[in-house]
């Protein structure tokens, strides 16, 4: 026998009904590659599984001005949009280092969000970019920035009726560039044993930091900003010990775990290095783009 | 919690099978269509033995349900070589051997199967990045191979059949 039921609404609103219906006991399925895994290991047991597969209007990639991506989008389309590979290319570096093919081509952002993963790549590429989800539930839509929607490992400020329909990012202004850097223990289906995403928005003159996010993966129950950092960038000459300023900074503001992939104090020194390698590719990359 | 009826468009051909609906498609093509040259192994996305195509995208097919791939064209290693190549499933047309898929010759004229475990996934992998990358560079070929493993670590012999598969296929002196 099943151990759940399957159901395919083709509507958003039937989508949201049954998870309405069933509450706790169903699961949206997008992907799939968590939620099977998940359910096959015995971590979760979902009486519903709710397929999102024919619901139109999920797997769509906007970029004009402001940036939605749908729930659906997969790691493949973030990897082969165009317009995500200039500025914005922190989401293409961070799609592309996710499993194998044959993960990218289903996996999806949503499904990123929501596993609630504190090693998902993609999530501190959403934080530097200041995402904000959208969540559609029985009482209507509601918008949540991403750092406010990461509660704990594999825990979401999602309710149990609320489907995550998109993330929206804010136009990113004129001489900002972004990179994410991932270290793992071989360079391909590796799970990050710390990665960093950073923006970085650069004034006129090219030399001097306007503003600056700096998010880490891997090193506390969530990917998190590192505002300190941040603050050690802004208003600052880019350079060097700007950089291991920031780097200083974003050590502190780790709080990583030992487990078999590495120590916490490697993972601590690895969070410095990202951070300043990451830096400085952004500043190369705003003054290529200038 | 009753089996639904479904259709799969699996190599061409409309197969119907009766599953229960936490089924997962490997399982489905295995133990239900007798579509065995898919391998299965891990069952956690991590050795790609599984690999199927869905609308041409090489996908673990032990990480989909078979019930979220109706109205998807589905291709299995048993529908790589051309339909009468002597490689098609048992009971259709078997005429002449030798016109099978140019990645498959490759990889015997390579000596890339060791134990074979591996190869249809490998094959499958190889053949979704060359539809989209015709020429690619041996770097390349192994990122594109990244989510299939090789326990006989036969790995070199694989990457040069691949290579060695694009420039016949690029050539145009096989058809694809």
């Amino acid at each position: 026998m099943s151990r759940f039921e399957y159901h395919q609404p083709e509507s958003l609103q039937d989508a949201v009904a049954l998870a309405a219906r069933f509450g706790a006991e169903a699961s949206f399925l997008a992907g799939g590659t968590d939620l099977l895994v998940q359910i096959e290991r015995g971590r979760i047991a979902p009486r519903h599984v709710v397929g999102l597969h024919r619901v139109p209007g999920l797997a769509g990639i906007e970029v004009n001005g402001r940036i939605t991506l749908g729930a659906r989008v997969t790691h493949r389309s973030i990897e082969r949009t165009p317009a995500l590979a200039g500025a914005l290319r922190c989401l293409v570096e961070g799609a592309e280092v996710i499993g194998g093919h044959q993960v990218r081509n289903v996996a999806t952002v949503g499904g990123n969000l929501v596993n609630g993963s504190p090693a998902a790549d993609l999530v501190p590429c959403l934080l530097a970019l200041d995402g904000a989800v959208t969540l559609l539930g029985p009482a209507g839509e509601r918008e949540l920035p991403v750092e406010r929607f990461l509660l704990g490992p594999n825990r979401t400020a999602r309710r149990a009726d609320e489907l995550l329909t998109r993330v929206s990012l804010p136009a990113l202004p004129p001489r900002a560039a972004t990179a994410f850097l991932k270290a793992g223990r071989r360079r391909a289906m590796e799970i990050s044993v710390a990665c960093v995403a950073a923006r970085l928005t650069l004034d006129a003159s090219l030399e001097r930091c306007l503003e600056a996010r700096i998010a880490l993966g891997a090193v506390a129950p969530t990917a998190v900003r590192a505002h300190e950092a941040e603050r050690a960038l802004e208003g600052q000459p880019v350079g060097p010990e700007t950089f291991e300023r920031a780097a200083a900074a974003a050590r502190a503001a780790c709080r990583p775990i030992d487990d078999v992939r590495a120590s916490a104090a490697f993972r601590q020194h690895l969070v410095g290095v990202l951070v300043r390698r990451a830096l400085a590719r952004c500043v190369e990359r705003a003054r290529l783009a200038a | 919690m009753a089996k639904i009826a479904i259709t799969l468009e699996i190599n061409g051909e409309s197969h119907e099978a009766l599953v229960e609906a936490d089924r997962t498609l490997l399982d489905v093509l295995r133990s239900e269509l007798g579509l065995t040259g898919t391998k299965t192994n891990c069952l956690d996305a991590e050795c790609g033995v599984c690999t199927v195509l869905i609308d041409g995208l090489a996908v673990n097919s032990c990480l989909y349900l078979a019930v979220a791939a109706q109205g998807r064209a589905i291709t299995t290693i048993e529908g790589l070589a051309p339909a009468g190549s002597g490689l098609a499933p048992a009971g259709e047309g078997r005429t002449p051997a030798g016109t099978m898929h140019p990645l498959q010759q490759a990889f015997i004229d390579h000596g890339a199967v060791q134990c074979g475990y591996c190869i249809p996934g490998m094959i499958l992998s190889a053949k979704a990045y060359l539809d989209e990358h015709p020429q690619p560079s041996e770097a390349q070929i192994r990122e594109a191979l990244a989510g299939n493993l090789c326990r006989c670590t036969g790995y070199q012999k694989i990457v040069d059949a691949v290579l060695a598969a694009s420039d016949r296929m690029a050539a145009g002196t096989v058809a694809s």
